[in-house]
């Protein structure tokens, strides 16, 4: 099971909650599992070609994703970054 | 530029560090920041940059204060409301420190004016509460060669990061496109009015340490801030070769305003009803041929449940293209959401989708509660 921190836009899709848990050996496996407990939320980040869209970012720890078939080790923490646009 | 007696008394805390110095306060004297955007980020980095000291200090806001802007932007009081933000906040920063310079720009910031706005200053401080100035500003900013300290807000969450020309990956790196839209803004979303104290003083801090040559800029480093958790985060990112403005092969040569900035002011894209008319539309229903509109509340959940049209259905922006196909494709459609923004980006959605009669609640249910039932509650 590993830990998934979800940015302030997409937490209408958890109850408020920025702190998930989410299982996977891969980014989309994790993905899928979220989609799963949190329906809809897969599509606000991931596109339709399953490209990570543009306003979206995503980090295995500090390293940022470059390709959802990046293995997930158990104890690594996923981080969901979103643009935000109010200053 | 060498510093007055009242000077050296006034910059005395800065003077007895090492890293800063009569040489650092003098360099701070010369400097010239612009700092886009008077609002809950632009009001700490303002006050905080004239406190310090920089010679030249430009504020560009055309906005006008709110009364709703004081529980978070501390430039202003309760007698600002209503005067103009720019000239505002250069009283209030002048009255901070009269030994600076407070350039008032009250324009709005755009592509036929941002390259010489921007090109007058050393360093941008970027506070802007609108995607679409953040990508203009991070251009021009590139195409210009000057540093840019970036940050945004969003009800609990805070992130910022630096771009220092031919150093490290700009703001188009990190996202490459605008989610206009997507992303909803304070207005629309809430905001903690402490949250954009704490960025705006970080905003503040990069840009000195930019300016003295001391320190780690937050080059190639995205920092998160949660206020709930209270934690902050640091990520690493990189350069990207197919960026659009600072990558090897730019697309991004000059600057043009994005169709969404020019939202307010150029006539929209879809039919819009206003808020009358759709009231006689809702009450026609049943009563003739006339088919009644589907009502699709393309708001947040959150923002739907303090209050919404009776019978209208919610379809957050976010998800209307997956779930486009719940949309009926000959009968008409409005799309309401708060001020009339998300809901013309669903009528290019869905029409793009083939749904064929879309139209929108001009004003959005901003308007509706001001001329039809004010009663609703409008988040
Ligand atoms: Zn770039």
């Amino acid at each position: 099971m590993n830990t998934v921190r979800v940015p302030s836009p997409l937490r209408d899709y958890t109850a408020g909650v920025g702190k998930i848990n989410a299982k996977g050996t891969t980014v989309s496996e994790i993905l899928t599992d979220i989609e799963r407990k949190h329906q809809g939320m897969r599509f606000r980040m991931i596109d339709e070609q399953d490209r990570i869209r543009p306003h979206i970012r995503i980090f295995i720890n500090q390293r940022e994703v470059q390709s959802l078939g990046e293995a997930v080790a158990p104890r690594d923490e996923i981080h969901l970054i979103c643009a935000l646009s109010g200053g | 530029m060498t510093l007055s007696a009242a000077e050296r008394e006034r910059y005395s805390r800065h003077l007895l560090l090492p890293e800063i110095g009569a040489a650092g306060q003098e360099r701070l004297k010369a400097a010239r920041v612009l700092v886009v955007g008077a609002g809950g980020l632009g009001s700490p980095a303002s006050l905080y940059l004239a406190a310090a000291g920089v010679g030249t200090l430009g504020i560009v806001d055309h906005d006008r204060v709110d009364l709703s802007n004081l529980q978070r932007q501390l430039l202003f009081d309760t007698t600002s409301v209503g005067a103009g933000k720019a000239v505002s906040a250069q009283a209030r920063l002048q009255a901070l420190n009269n030994e600076i310079n407070v350039v008032a720009h009250a324009v709005e910031l755009r592509a036929a004016n941002a390259l010489e706005l921007l090109g007058g200053y050393d360093c941008i401080v970027d506070g802007s509460d609108r995607l679409d100035t953040r990508y203009l500003v991070n251009d021009a900013c590139v195409l210009l060669g000057r540093p840019l300290v970036s940050a945004a807000i969003h009800r609990f969450e805070g992130q910022a990061m630096t771009y220092l020309p031919g150093q490290g990956p700009c703001y188009r790196c990190l996202f490459p496109e605008s989610a206009a839209g997507v992303a909803p803004n304070c207005a629309e979303a809430g905001v903690l009015g402490v949250l954009p104290g704490m960025m705006g003083a970080l905003q503040a801090t990069e840009a000195i340490k930019l300016l003295l040559n001391i320190g780690a800029p937050l080059v190639g480093r995205l920092m998160t801030y949660d206020a709930l958790a209270m934690e902050w985060h640091e990520f690493r990112f990189r350069r990207r070769e197919d960026c659009a403005v600072c990558g090897v092969a730019p697309t991004i040569t000059t600057l043009a305003d994005s169709a969404a900035s020019c939202a307010a002011d150029v006539p929209a894209r879809w039919p819009r009803v206003n808020a009358g008319e759709l009231r006689q539309l809702l009450g026609a229903a049943g009563s003739g041929p006339q088919a009644a509109p589907t009502i699709v509340d393309v708001r947040e959940v959150h923002e739907f449940q303090a209050g919404h049209l009776d019978g209208s259905v919610n379809i957050p922006l976010g998800d209307l293209s997956r779930r486009v196909g719940e949309l009926p494709t000959q009968a008409p459609v409005v799309f309401v959401c708060r001020s009339g923004r998300r809901s013309q980006t669903a009528c290019e959605l869905s029409a793009r989708a083939g749904v064929q009669r879309v139209a929108d609640l001009e004003g959005g249910l901003l308007a509706w509660a001001a001329t039809v039932d004010s009663s609703i509650k409008v988040a």
